[in-house]
């Protein structure tokens, strides 16, 4: 049996679905199998103007932040958590008002992506109730008036209307161009093998319009048929299949490797520095061409230590100071 | 007598919260160096959940986030995240949770907690992360808080209410539409505070070694009753040396 191939280069998958002024959602959580490879070449290609679901972000959205690709973050966490504990461009950014922020809780705008994954118009939840997430708007109301990509505004407090003596907080899902994830497996077709937690992962993926799927490799599609009950995503869901070996490093990739603890230590030194970031970003990422190149930059025998062992999903003993 | 810092004093006392055979929710750094020391001594049969859906883990190095595969060795589960929030949401129910451990840069007299600013939440003096999975937690479950002690930090007003403790008093929480869960405890590297049955206000409970109740007022932002204060035990070596050559060997987090 023949499929249909939806394989592309990285280049090619962010060329083709990443535009100015696109909202935009990456899977993984913090320094968990966040699609890095992308971010780089969406760093490469000078992205501007993008809405960032930020969800639970770390350097790889913060990485978007400093390298001014972002117009609008939907936050509610970002640190690369035991290495920087508030992310440094982030942080800068929102003290010196360059970029419009809205704040959610990180159960909340998980709970927005996976009504917008179901095709639901709204959620209502009692979280934020009573907190300054209701009350305090990161994006003024005229903005949210104005700004077709937006809703008309953050959130409601309402009586729930099959019990009045409860109140409800609504929130609008968002409408999200390009979801984002990195996965240990897909075919050409885009059936997908997701090992280890799955995060956010398929709701990113299915809330958006359209879903570019990183992978540690690809295999043939008969490989991931023979148990289709391990397969998180069908074909039907992705529209780009890229292999990018290590694509998620520095952050972890089950199965595969360990999060590289000196990167994000590195990381959080330059990300504290404007000259220093800007050194980063041209050294490691507008320098290489690819992810290849990136790779060889870190080298072999790096990326080796990294390999987890088996029975941890870990390297026991990684140097982490 | 054992030597120890005021951080491995906070992580006993914080262990010390624990019961062996619980489930508690833990968020990154000391609280998860604290409910990790809990497992490995008094409360082996604990369950630890967390945020991404990771459930009872096992961890035997310490993690350095709620994503960290450490704490995947060993679990029950590896849920996708919108599970956990029906697991939380439904929890005060069917008192499933036990405790969610929390932090935050500030708190007030009724252990409403800040994570996401000092100053104006639109032009910020100092940024933070945001909620993380705070909110949800503090929404849904009975907490206990872990902070450094200053007055700066214990306010009357936190800068921006990211976690609702007891809002105001004690219908605080069901005029506002909240379950009637909220804060146990405040566990700092001064002492441990409790909240008051009636009013729902913070008082002192117990001062570490060497520590007074009147240091503890002085770096106290707001009036705190001290008249219950009892002196807490300082930790055991045993706890010690399971907290520092088995819990944390690298000393990444105490």
């Amino acid at each position: 049996m023949s499929y249909e191939s939806k394989v592309m280069t990285m280049r090619e998958a962010v060329k083709k679905y990443i535009h100015d002024g696109d909202h935009i959602a990456l899977g993984g959580f913090v320094t968990n199998k966040k699609p890095y490879a992308a971010v780089h070449e969406i760093i490469r290609q000078g992205i501007k103007d993008l809405y960032l679901e930020g969800g639970p972000g770390g350097g790889d959205t913060d990485m978007l932040i400093g390298a001014g690709c972002v117009k609008v973050l939907f936050n509610s966490y970002m640190a690369n958590s035991g290495f920087t504990q508030v992310s440094r461009r982030f942080r800068k950014y929102v003290e010196e008002g360059k970029i419009l922020w809205e704040d959610y809780s990180l159960d909340v705008q998980p709970m927005m992506y996976h009504a917008a994954a179901l095709g639901l118009p709204y959620v209502a939840v009692k979280n934020m109730l009573g907190s300054s997430l209701v009350d305090k708007w990161g994006i003024p109301e005229e903005v949210y008036k104005s700004d077709p990509k937006l809703p008309a505004f953050k959130l409601k407090v309402e009586q729930n209307p099959f019990n009045p003596d409860e109140k409800v907080c609504l929130l609008p899902t968002p409408k999200i161009d390009v979801g984002i994830i990195h996965v240990q497996q897909a075919a050409p077709d885009g059936t997908c093998r997701i090992d280890g937690p799955i995060f956010l992962d398929t709701d990113v993926a299915m809330a958006a319009t359209h879903c570019i799927v990183t992978c540690e490799q690809i295999v043939h599609p008969d490989e991931l048929r023979a148990e289709p009950w391990r397969n998180q995503l069908p074909n039907v869901i992705p529209d780009a299949v890229v292999e990018v070996p290590h694509g998620a490093h520095p952050s972890q990739c089950t199965n595969y490797y360990d999060y590289d603890a000196m990167y994000l230590r590195m990381y959080d030194k330059v990300s504290a520095d404007d000259e220093l970031f800007e050194e980063f970003l041209n050294e490691w990422i507008r320098s290489t061409k690819d992810h290849n190149e990136y790779l060889d930059k870190l080298g072999a025998s790096r990326l080796l230590e990294l390999k987890v062992k088996n029975g941890f999903n870990y390297v026991p003993g990684l140097k982490r100071r | 007598m054992s030597e120890y810092t005021s951080s491995q004093m906070m992580a006993v006392a914080m262990a010390r919260q624990v019961k062996d055979g619980s489930t508690i929710i833990v968020g990154t750094g000391l609280p998860l160096v604290a409910a990790s020391l809990a497992k490995n001594s008094t409360a082996p049969n604990v369950r630890l959940c967390f945020e991404t859906g990771m459930i009872d883990g096992g961890p035997i190095e310490v993690p350095t986030s709620v994503s960290d595969m450490r704490i995947s060795y060993n679990a029950s589960s590896l849920w996708p995240q919108y599970y956990y929030f029906g697991f939380q949401a439904n929890a005060y129910k069917k008192k499933t949770i036990d405790i969610g451990f929390l932090g935050g840069a500030q708190i007030d007299a009724y252990g409403n907690l800040n994570s996401t600013c000092i100053g104006d939440y639109w032009h910020p003096k100092t940024r933070f992360t945001g909620s993380g999975g705070a909110n949800g937690i503090a929404t849904n479950c009975n907490t206990v808080i872990m902070m450094k002690h200053q007055k700066r930090r214990f306010c009357e007003k936190v800068d921006y209410l990211t976690s609702p403790g007891w809002i105001d008093g004690p219908d605080g929480r069901k005029k506002t539409g909240l379950p009637e869960v909220g804060p146990q405890a405040v566990v700092t590297e001064l002492g441990i505070m409790r909240f008051d049955e009636l009013t729902k206000r913070m008082y002192l409970a117990e001062y570490f070694p060497g520590i007074t109740p009147q240091q503890i007022q002085d770096n106290t932002g707001f009036e705190m009753d001290l008249s219950r204060a009892v002196e807490a035990d300082p930790p055991s070596q045993e706890i010690l040396d399971i907290l520092l050559k088995k819990v944390d060997p690298q000393r990444l987090m105490v």
